[in-house]
């Protein structure tokens, strides 16, 4: 089976630089692949190693990914070739402009069977890119998937709800965004780094794929600010338990928490 | 001159150091050191993410590796999880001989384990009369038909009941020249006629060191490493890069002393500022750092000399004698900045400072590295 898996490269947040007015600096920031996509390659490897066929990772975003320590380090999670859509004009893309873009580059990759991606981006968690890319696709899609099991041309899934667990069968191909837990990613090891700088790279532009229109953003970014850091309360409740949640509740009121 | 690591390098360190903070956390070293146990499934951890793998010839399941790199994983060792330093650089110089000089079924035998999770060989050299003065040891080899028997006692022989094999170092008292009549053999822990005394120990207490006794410990006679009576120049083969891993584990549990102290020193209040406001502690943590710098420099510059296939005779012995000392230095000071809490057994900075005192014995003491180091400047002076 072919599977893609769609990974966001993004500046890893413990690298992020406050400035004195709260405006945020990602000059020095380390880019990294996102936490929550490191499931789902992990999910497309284990299922090719099963069923046999091809992992493709898929990534898209300004010319800056396209770093060669990135795409080893993709490249030594197990995928077997990596394509990158770079173009500047995709720094900061909103969601529905990145899920259009994704979704032209599967449809170029052709055949792909399976398309899986993470419950969210690691910077900006919207949450949406997966499904809207189902939906450009055409195809079946689910988000919360805590288990998944290739039957043929079939795909038997679990979605893990607040109180239940879901469990649907799709025809593929499908995409699918997992959850945190649905295995631990793996660990590369010098064998599999060295190895992944002789799997097979594509580059592409916007202009390499088939875009009906040029995708425009639909969100303006007006301003970014951290929180202004606030003084701690050193607030100490004496009393009996009765007393003293009484008192702590009176607190969170006071502050709007409740 | 490129300080930078390569990107494979640098991936690696990631991973390694993403392993570590799952499988070897701070709280389960801290637990397996009260409890003086092995660290066995941390061990194994690393065998099945193939760090074991560095450097051991891929026809046995290895990775290739430079010298440099095994440094920065036994740096990062040494930071995260010290007794895994300690133990990876404790084999180095055994799975090397193995490497060099053992017969192909030796190495299928040891290399393959190795890779897989076995513990490291053993290194059985050291005798009650002879330490520094390893030459003068007396555990004898005596041949018997297509066997060995061994006897004789060992001293500080780390692991080597835990361990499947003990690189044992034998003389034949025959030879007049000490040097000349020394080998070297793999010897099964398992062999009838071995006995095991555990030693007690200021530090490294997850890692066990013994006194072992041997009385007609008889092994095929296959099991020689190498050459008869080329066991101390096939020992001293190998040694410097021993001397090299411990230096840079101990670098790795120096910079673990600096964070905790740069971490304490920024919390901890006293007269209504954290302590790390004054100038007589930034000067302590500023002498750390510069320490720590010093060594990582010392480190790279000598495993960078060793992959360029040049002679660090006397190198090695300075990087050895100078990071031993200053790692101890660095750990000593962060005891010394978290005041009280430095000194209780709930806090690393006591475990590093006790387990690193022994880096200025083991593998060579202070005194052996000027030994080594002191005639060879005096040498390279008299050619120029």
């Amino acid at each position: 089976m072919k599977i893609v898996v769609c990974a966001k490269l993004a500046p890893d947040a413990s690298d992020i630089e406050i400035r004195s007015d709260g405006s945020i600096s990602l000059e020095r920031a380390e880019w990294r692949i996102g936490s929550f996509d490191l499931q789902a390659i992990e999910a497309a490897v284990r299922l090719r190693d099963t069923h046999s066929g091809s992992v493709t990772a898929l990534s898209v975003g300004p010319q800056r990914i396209n770093h060669s320590k990135l795409r080893k380090d993709l490249l030594s999670r197990g995928p077997d070739e990596l394509v990158l859509v770079t173009e500047d004009a995709l720094n900061g893309a909103d969601t529905a402009v990145t899920a259009q873009v994704l979704a032209a580059a599967v449809r170029k990759i052709g055949s792909v069977d399976l398309v899986l991606t993470g419950e969210g981006s690691a910077d900006l968690y919207f949450q949406q890119v997966g499904l809207q890319l189902g939906e450009l696709l055409a195809v079946p899609v689910f988000n919360a998937v805590s288990k998944i099991e290739v039957n043929g041309s079939t795909v038997r899934i679990e979605r893990s709800l607040e109180e239940e667990i879901e469990v649907l069968e799709l025809p593929l191909p499908a995409v699918l965004a997992v959850t945190t837990d649905i295995h631990q990613p793996r660990l590369p090891n010098m064998k599999e780094i060295l190895l992944a700088a002789k799997k097979p790279v594509f580059e592409w532009s916007l202009a390499d794929l088939e875009l009906e229109n040029a995708p425009e953003s639909r969100v303006e970014a007006v301003s970014l600010r951290a929180p202004r850091p606030v003084e701690r309360k050193r607030i100490l409740i004496e009393g009996s338990p009765e007393e003293a949640a009484q008192a702590l509740t009176g607190y969170l009121v006071k502050e709007g928490l409740a | 001159m490129d300080f930078r690591w390569t990107e494979e390098q640098e991936l690696l360190i990631q991973s390694l150091e993403e392993l570590l903070q799952r499988e070897a956390p701070e709280t389960l070293m801290a637990e397996l050191d009260a409890r003086h146990e092995f660290p066995f499934k941390p061990w194994q951890a690393l065998a099945d993410n193939g760090i074991l793998a560095l450097g051991i010839p891929e026809e046995y399941g290895g990775v290739p590796a430079d010298i440099t790199t095994l440094t920065l994983v036994c740096e990062t060792l040494g930071k995260y999880a010290l007794p895994l330093g300690i133990i990876y650089s404790l084999g180095i110089i055994t799975i090397r001989d193995i490497i060099q000089f053992g017969s192909e079924e030796i190495k299928a035998e040891v290399l393959g384990g190795f890779v897989r999770g076995d513990l490291p060989v053993a290194l059985g050299i050291t005798e009650p009369q002879a330490g520094s003065d390893a030459a003068a040891m007396k555990a004898t080899a005596q041949i018997d038909g297509d066997d060995v028997i061994f006897n004789g006692q060992k001293m500080y022989c780390t692991l080597a009941k835990i361990a499947k094999y003990i690189l044992l170092m034998t003389r034949d008292s025959q030879g007049a020249n000490p040097y000349a009549s020394i080998s070297m053999w793999l010897l099964p822990t398992d062999t009838p006629g071995l006995r095991f005394n555990i030693l007690n120990k200021v530090g490294w207490w997850t890692v066990p060191t013994y006194e072992v006794f041997i009385e007609n410990a008889r092994v095929p006679r296959k099991n020689l490493v190498g050459q008869f009576n080329s066991g101390w120049p096939q020992l001293m083969a190998n040694f410097e890069i021993e001397r090299l891993a411990l230096c840079a584990a101990s670098v790795g549990a120096a910079e673990a002393a600096l964070e905790d102290s740069l971490s304490y020193a920024n919390r901890r209040v006293q007269f209504g500022n954290p302590i790390g406001s004054y100038q007589a502690v930034q000067h302590i943590l500023t002498d750390m750092a510069i320490k720590n710098e010093n060594m990582r420099n010392y480190i790279y510059k000598v495993a960078w000399m060793m992959d360029q296939g040049q002679s660090v005779r006397h190198e090695h012995a300075m990087c050895k004698l100078y990071v031993a000392r200053a790692a101890c230095e660095v750990t000593d000071s962060a005891v010394q900045i978290m005041g009280g809490l430095g000194y209780m057994m709930d806090h690393r900075v006591q475990r590093l400072w006790r387990d690193i005192r022994l880096m200025r014995i083991g593998g060579g003491t202070d005194e052996i590295m000027y030994n080594i180091a002191g005639p060879q400047l005096l040498k390279h002076a008299r050619k120029s």
